[in-house]
């Protein structure tokens, strides 16, 4: 079986004016839409708390949103879960239990609850970052109800409060309740026997996690475009590389432009899901660059743009062979798979359809542009390719 | 066939039954293949369900440097202080001042810390003539502070960068092992704590929500150090001699217990191993039985009520006879009765009186020790405790767990110093030395952590995901083989066959590093997969090309594998480049990913060229077909 003739010869590099002026109109537009609408960050990169939870009864979108809202959590982002009825993703920026005012609310309420206490009075009250403990420091012993009372009253739910350290120290710990807890409580009280069941994932991010993962993620994109650009000026020559490095970034922004379009939710999945297609594009222009070098060895009377064509056409059957059966089994995986791999496997989808293209219309005819406007050599040699067909006319 | 083609066939057999061997307990583990007992004693390796998949619980902490740093400068302040107090004749040398002392140096010194980021303690002198006291030998004896300016009446001084390197190290450690304790208190063996950077992760498969917030809970309590006078030679617990249960035995040693009392015999329980559960605890221990630690404390909570007036019963490791790999840790627990306020009257002694631990060496025998410091008020407590209790053990309780009970030698003052007992070889010591160094150091300057990331997930999603998910590789994988058959015929059958030995091989890779499998981990499969079949899919249009050339089978195959070399070794090292990189620089999830790709380009080489070489071989020279069929 075979979809191709063989000797089949196209002239790929014909229209590459037409070709790379989509590729540059698709690319700056990928590049205005991370600008805006900008890309959805998802809890990952963010930070904040997330929670995918079923409900016990019908409830909708709109109205777990306005309970969110009346409960305190302003600008809370409400999802349905599609494989399951009244499942949602409730996604929340707070990350600590308790807010500024709230710690504030602490101190004043400590100091007033002690006003009533002989010889006890505050010396420190420590809240770290994190939000979930409160340290308190005094001169004298207290009751723990009473602490434990003072910093329930600013709206903050206390697991316990326990005495800490030797009886002369007078310090006493608070252990907060996190903002989990406290929102799937809030709304099993609102919403009684349609409230949450037990959450099938809690995800809460730092906001520093946040920005480290998200440093990290860009680092590593980085990081593997120069290394692979280093490996492909030293195993072919210096004027493939650009081309190979250029294409496999418009892949990766154009990808990540479809995304943000979508508005689909950016987060450390598809950064995986990115870090594939690069390593794909990369994967299928050097293939691609393989021909293109040998070939040149080989017709060496033809010029750069001929060999091109003569290569790309040759390299056509096992091109759309290897990006087939990839799609192929990526649509497997998006057809049969949950939201996670799905994700993945959508991003891949258009990543791989990209990367093959660009290969060809990208990678190649850069390399052919850089040749001609670089190196003089190249084009002596399309002169003389040119006198001898002008000869045989 | 040459003799060259069998080699190459017998090491192809030799890696499908190594891979066979290393699968096999996870075949078995699944309930897939069984395997007999000296298959799954011998072979370690497996492969087990990530996170995402079994669900569970993860957290990362990160440890709150700045917090440790304003630590290590007030601590420093503080001893300068006291240092510059004896050089000034306020205070006598080795002594801890009291109260009027210090203020004393208070009117002639001040000492101020400057922010985390400055490392700076500024000294300001009322009498600028003092400030000669401060020389050079005072500042390097701290071996982490250097002079940095001196003003009219004030020296600034500062922590040297390398020491931040030194407290980065020790509080991670300090919190790891805290962590870890804490772990193992609540009875969860398959938890993991790992440290990365500054980070600090936990990860415990299968924990439910109850357990999320009880385990939160746990983690971020600071952590309660005590020093506690053991009450040696008291014989109660001979009196619970009959109702101990099985595997509980009492034990006594010979101990001093003061100096009118230089030895008397002291009784304690002991457990070893794992055994029969008390009533009403759940099994915690691999075998289905219960930790030797929690059938000791089993027992020891049932007769709380019956231990004498102002005493507690504690527990804490106890050594054994058994041989020990070396980083393991042996299950052998034993009791301490202590009393809860020192005997003789004086106040308790906790970690907020201690103000740094390190590991020295016994200028006399060279070997390993523990120093201590304590604070300007905490020394005053101490000696009082000490010098009350002379030739008595005090017991180092951290979070109600004895960590070490050293006997007292003499009154301990501003510092002092634990010799670690028995005649063992210099690294164990240290690494006792060290263990108890940490255990100081959590109640002296507990490392604060910050909680970054928590995740629960929980286990019907993961279960549903990864069924899920393996159907869409399964029917994917199907297609693809399907269609490789369908159009490239012989050839095609061989790069099926390929790629699944492909899987075979990257899967008995991933079971011998004992890696997890994880849904990025999945993606990373089904990518190798789609390189595996480039390889393939480039070899066989090569073939074709050869073929079509009017060339014998013979020679496409060996042109075709020799042409299509080059491009698929350059493709998937650059590609191998990026899953580096990815390792290197990637979060967890993202390494997962990375590992499974490098693995996969590996194996896909060693499939891709290699063995299907040696089965277009066979096809070519030992059946001799002379027309290949290749679509």
């Amino acid at each position: 079986m075979e979809f191709f003739k063989p000797g089949l010869l196209i002239d790929f590099m014909r229209h590459r004016r037409v070709y790379m002026a989509i590729s540059f109109t698709l690319v700056a537009a990928s590049i205005a839409a991370i600008f805006y609408p900008g890309p959805n960050y998802g809890t990952d990169f963010l930070g904040g708390t997330e929670i995918q939870v079923a409900f016990g009864g019908a409830v909708s979108s709109n109205e777990l949103r306005t309970t969110l809202t009346e409960l305190g959590y302003e600008g809370a982002d409400v999802v349905a879960v599609v494989e399951q009825e009244n499942a949602y993703i409730i996604r929340t920026r707070e990350f600590s239990a308790i807010s500024e005012e709230q710690k504030d609310q602490i101190r004043a309420n400590i100091e007033t609850a002690l006003g009533g206490v002989d010889g006890a009075s505050v010396r420190r009250v420590r809240i770290p970052e994190g939000g979930d403990k409160v340290r308190i420091e005094l001169t004298g012993d207290v009751d723990e109800a009473v602490l434990s009372q003072a910093i329930a009253d600013a709206g903050v739910q206390v697991i316990r409060v326990a005495r800490f350290g030797t009886a002369s120290a007078h310090t006493y710990e608070a252990q907060l309740a996190g903002v989990a807890t406290e929102l799937l409580e809030g709304l099993r009280d609102r919403l009684g026997d349609r409230g949450p069941d037990t959450p099938d994932r809690i995800e809460r991010v730092g906001p520093r996690a946040g920005a480290q993962l998200r440093d990290a993620a860009i680092k590593s994109l980085l990081y593997a475009i120069a290394f692979i650009m280093v490996y492909v000026a030293f195993r072919f020559d210096l004027r493939f590389a650009p081309g190979g490095v250029i294409a496999m970034a418009h892949d990766a922004l154009i990808t990540v432009g479809i995304y943000v379009l979508l508005q689909k939710e950016f987060n450390l999945t598809i950064i995986a899901a990115l870090l594939t297609i690069v390593g794909y594009s990369i994967n299928d222009t050097i293939v691609v660059y393989d021909r293109i070098r040998e070939n040149l060895g080989r017709y060496r009377d033809k010029s750069l743009y001929d060999v091109i064509n003569i290569s790309t056409s040759q390299m056509l059957s096992r091109t759309i062979m290897t990006s087939g059966t990839t799609l192929l089994s990526v649509s497997a995986f998006f057809i049969w798979g949950t939201s996670v791999i799905r994700d993945i496997s959508f991003a891949l989808f258009i990543g791989i359809l990209i990367g093959t293209y660009s290969s060809i219309y990208v990678a190649a005819p850069l390399t052919e542009w850089m040749d001609r406007r670089f190196f003089s050599k190249a084009k002596a040699r399309a002169r003389r390719a040119r006198s001898k067909q002008r000869k045989k006319a | 066939m040459d003799r060259g083609w069998y080699f190459r066939f017998g090491l192809v057999l030799v890696a499908l039954v190594g891979s066979w061997f290393v699968m096999w307990p996870t075949l078995h583990h699944n309930d897939w293949v069984s395997a007999p007992d000296w298959v799954l004693e011998n072979v370690d390796h497996r492969i087990t369900p990530g996170l995402d998949i079994q669900g569970g619980l993860r957290l990362m902490y990160t440890v709150d440097m700045e917090a440790a740093v304003e630590d290590r400068q007030r601590a420093r302040a503080q001893q300068l202080l006291r240092r510059l107090g004896e050089k000034l004749d306020i205070v006598e040398e080795g002594e801890a001042p009291d109260e009027e002392q210090l203020s004393q140096i208070r009117a002639r010194v001040n000492a101020q810390i400057g922010s985390a980021d400055s490392r700076l303690i500024r000294l300001t002198f009322e009498d600028a003539d003092d400030m000669a006291q401060l020389d050079r030998d005072l500042v390097t004896s701290f071996g982490d502070l250097r002079e940095d300016s001196r003003g009219a009446d004030n020296v600034s001084l500062v922590l040297q960068e390398e020491s931040i390197d030194d407290l980065r190290e020790v509080a991670v450690n300090q919190a790891q092992e805290t962590i870890k304790n804490r772990i193992a208190e609540l009875g969860i063996s398959e938890a993991n704590v790992r440290a990365r950077d500054i980070d600090i992760i936990v990860e415990v498969p299968g924990a439910d929500e109850t357990q999320f917030d009880r385990i939160r809970e746990i983690i971020g309590q600071t952590a309660r150090l005590e020093f506690k006078i053991v009450d040696d030679g008291n014989t109660w617990l001979t009196e619970m001699q009959a109702q101990l249960p099985e595997g509980v035995t009492l034990l006594s040693e010979g101990v001093s217990a003061g100096e009118s009392r230089p030895a008397v015999t002291s009784y304690y329980l002991f457990a070893e191993g794992s055994g029969d559960c008390p009533e009403g605890v759940e099994a915690d221990a691999a075998d289905g039985q219960c930790t030797a630690k929690t059938r000791l404390r089993g027992f020891v909570q049932s007769v709380e009520g019956q231990v004498p007036e102002g005493r507690s019963l504690a527990l804490g490791r106890a050594s054994t006879d058994e041989e020990l790999q070396p980083d393991e840790e042996p299950d052998a627990w034993r009791t301490y009765l202590l009393y809860e306020q020192p005997p003789n009257g004086s106040d308790p002694v906790g970690g907020e009186h201690l103000e740094d631990a390190r590991v020295g060496n016994d200028p006399q025998s060279g070997q390993p020790l523990v120093l201590f410091s304590m604070k300007p008020d905490g020394a005053r407590l101490m000696q009082e405790m000490t010098g009350n209790n002379v030739k008595r053990r005090m017991a180092v309780v951290l979070d109600d767990e004895v960590a070490s009970a050293p006997t007292i030698q003499s009154r301990i003052g501003a510092s002092g110093q634990i010799t670690l007992g028995g005649f063992r070889d210099y690294n164990s010591l240290l690494n006792e030395a060290n263990d108890l160094v940490i255990v100081l150091r959590a109640g002296a300057l507990p490392a604060p952590i910050i909680p970054q990331n928590e995740q629960l997930i929980g286990p019907t999603l993961g279960r549903d995901s990864v069924i899920r998910g393996a159907e869409g590789a399964l029917i994917g994988i199907c297609l693809v083989l399907l269609f490789m058959g369908i159009y490239y015929q012989v050839a095609g059958v061989v790069a099926d066959v390929m790629v699944v030995l492909n899987l075979v091989f990257m899967l008995s890779i991933m079971a011998f590093f004992n890696n997890d499998l994880t849904l990025p981990g999945i993606a990373g499969i089904a990518l190798t997969v789609g390189m595996a079949v480039d390889a393939n899919v480039l070899i066989t249009e090569r073939m074709r090309e050869e073929l079509r050339m009017g060339k014998s089978a013979r020679a496409a195959v060996d042109q075709g594998f020799r042409r299509a070399f080059w491009s698929i070794f350059d493709s998937q090292l650059t590609t191998f480049i990026a899953g580096v990189v990815l390792f290197q620089y990637g979060s967890p999830e993202i390494q997962g990913f990375a590992k499974t790709l490098m693995i996969g380009i590996i194996t896909s080489l060693f499939t891709g060229v290699f063995c299907s070489k040696v089965m277009f071989d066979w096809l070519v020279r030992g059946l001799r077909i002379q027309r290949l069929r290749v679509g």
